[in-house]
C-alpha cells in the first residue's frame, strides 16, 4: 500500500474517532489536513494572516458538517470542499460589506476644526467606540464618508430606513455620551441623495 | 500521538472541545431519499383515485402505471442526487448535472409523446382554465416533498444550496406529475408540455430558491457570530 494511501486509510479511521467525540482524533486530523488545507487557500487568499483565519473557519465549518462524513469515503475532498466554500462564503460578506470588518481604531475620526485638540479627538474616539457597532458604522459611513442611506443600507444588507435609524440613534447616542458641551458630529457630506 | 506544536490554535480547540459530542453519521443519500417514498406512493395514486382515471383501457398499463411509475422512480433517484450533493466533497460535476436536469425533462417529452400517439386527446377548448388547473394542482401537491426533500438536503452541508434544492424540488415535481398525469384526460403535447412541464419546473425553482434561502441566512448567522 502507498503512503498516500496508508494516510487515507488512517485519515477515514480518526474522521470516525471523531465523529465520536475523541478529542485526540480532532488534534490529528488537524495536524494531517492543515497542509493541503493551507496550500488551497494561499493559492487564493495572498495575505498568510487570512489564510489562517480561513484555515480556522474550515476547521470549525468542518465540525459542523462532522456528521456528514461517511467513511466509506476520502475524506480530503471533503475538507478542500468546506474550504473552497469558506473562502467564497467569506468573499461574499467581503463584496456585500468591505468595510464592515475594519477595525474601528484605524478609521479616520473627523472632528470639528474648532475641536481640534487631543483630548477632544480623543473624547469622540472614546465615544465612538462606546456604540454599538451597527449604529457606530451606519454614523460613520453617512456622517463622515458621506455615503447614502441607500448604499448603507445595501452594504449592510438592511433596509434604507433601518439605516436612517440606526444612523439617527447613533447620533442621539453619542451626543447623549459626550453631554451638552461636547463636540458636535461632523456635518455630513453632499451625497447624490441630496 | 500528535506533536504539540501541530494543535490547533487554543481558540479553535476550545471551541471544538466545548460541543464535542458524539454525532451520528447520514446514511448514504439513496437511502435517506426513502423517506419519501411514502409521499411518492400517496401522489402517484391520489390524484387519480380521489378524481377519476384517465382512458386507461386505451393507453394501456405500460403507459399508464408504468410511466408513472418511472417518473416516481426517476424522482426518488433526483432526490438522492440532490442528498448527495448536499454533502461536502461530493457535489456533481457540470457534466453530471447537466444529466441530471435533462433527464427529467427527456422522460416527460418521452412519455407525452407516446402517450399521445396511443390515445389522442385533443383539449377541445378552455386550454388556460385546464392548463392552470393542471399546472396548479402538480405544482402544489409538490410542495410537501418539495419540503421535505429540503430539510433533508439542509441537515447535510450543503456547498451548493441552490443546486441540492433544485435537484430535490426537480424530483418532487417529477413524482408529483406522476399521479397527476394519470387524472389529466388530455394528452395534447402543447398541454402536457406547458402545464404539466411547468409543473415538474416551478418546484425545481421553489426549491433552489427555498434552500438557498435558508441555508444563505444561516451562513450569515454564523458568519456575524465569528466576525
Amino acid at each position: 500500500m502507498s503512503a498516500r494511501a496508508e494516510d487515507d486509510v488512517r485519515l477515514r479511521a480518526l474522521m470516525v474517532r471523531y465523529q465520536a467525540g475523541e478529542m485526540a482524533a480532532f488534534d490529528e486530523i488537524y495536524a494531517r489536513v492543515t497542509p493541503p488545507v493551507r496550500r488551497f487557500l494561499a493559492s487564493r487568499v495572498r495575505d498568510a494572516s487570512r489564510v489562517d483565519d480561513l484555515a480556522q473557519e474550515t476547521f470549525l465549518q468542518m465540525h459542523r458538517a462532522r456528521h456528514t462524513y461517511d467513511p466509506a469515503d476520502p475524506l480530503m475532498p471533503l475538507a478542500i470542499a468546506i474550504a473552497r466554500h469558506v473562502w467564497l462564503m467569506r468573499l461574499r460578506a467581503d463584496s456585500r460589506r468591505p468595510l464592515a470588518v475594519e477595525p474601528i481604531e484605524e478609521l479616520p475620526i473627523g472632528v470639528r476644526a474648532d475641536a481640534e485638540s487631543y483630548a477632544d479627538r480623543e473624547q469622540v474616539r472614546d465615544a465612538l467606540l462606546a456604540l454599538p457597532p451597527a449604529r457606530r458604522r451606519a454614523l460613520l459611513w453617512h456622517h463622515h464618508w458621506g455615503l447614502s442611506f441607500r448604499e448603507i443600507a445595501a452594504r449592510m444588507g438592511i433596509r434604507e430606513t433601518a439605516a436612517k435609524l440606526r444612523s439617527s440613534r447613533g447620533v442621539a447616542q453619542l451626543r447623549s455620551l459626550l453631554g451638552n458641551d461636547g463636540p458636535d458630529v461632523p456635518p455630513r457630506r453632499k451625497t447624490s441623495d441630496d | 500521538m500528535t506533536d504539540s506544536s501541530h494543535l490547533a490554535p487554543a481558540g479553535l480547540r476550545s471551541a471544538i472541545a466545548r460541543y464535542l459530542s458524539p454525532v451520528r453519521a447520514l446514511r448514504p443519500p439513496l437511502v435517506r431519499s426513502m423517506a419519501l417514498l411514502p409521499i411518492g406512493l400517496v401522489l402517484l395514486v391520489a390524484a387519480p383515485v380521489v378524481f377519476s382515471f384517465r382512458d386507461l383501457e386505451t393507453l394501456g398499463w405500460p403507459l399508464a402505471w408504468g410511466a408513472s411509475a418511472l417518473q416516481i422512480a426517476i424522482g426518488m433517484l433526483l432526490i438522492a442526487a440532490a442528498l448527495r450533493e448536499a454533502v461536502p466533497g461530493r457535489a456533481w460535476s457540470p457534466v453530471a448535472l447537466t444529466g441530471l436536469f435533462a433527464s427529467p425533462l427527456a422522460l416527460v417529452i418521452a412519455v407525452t409523446l407516446a402517450s399521445w400517439s396511443a390515445s389522442p386527446v385533443a383539449l377541445p377548448r378552455l386550454w388556460w382554465t385546464i392548463g392552470g388547473i393542471c399546472f396548479a394542482g402538480s405544482f402544489i401537491s409538490a410542495i410537501p416533498a418539495v419540503a421535505l426533500a429540503a430539510v433533508l438536503a439542509l441537515r447535510a452541508y450543503p456547498t451548493r444550496p441552490a443546486v441540492a434544492g433544485g435537484l430535490a424540488g426537480l424530483g418532487a415535481g417529477l413524482m408529483a406529475d406522476a399521479g397527476w398525469r394519470l387524472f389529466c384526460h388530455y394528452s395534447e403535447p402543447a398541454h402536457v408540455l406547458t402545464a404539466h412541464l411547468a409543473g415538474v419546473l416551478v418546484p425545481a425553482v421553489l426549491g433552489a430558491l427555498a434552500t438557498a434561502r435558508v441555508r444563505r441566512n444561516a451562513e450569515r448567522r454564523t458568519l456575524s457570530s465569528s466576525l
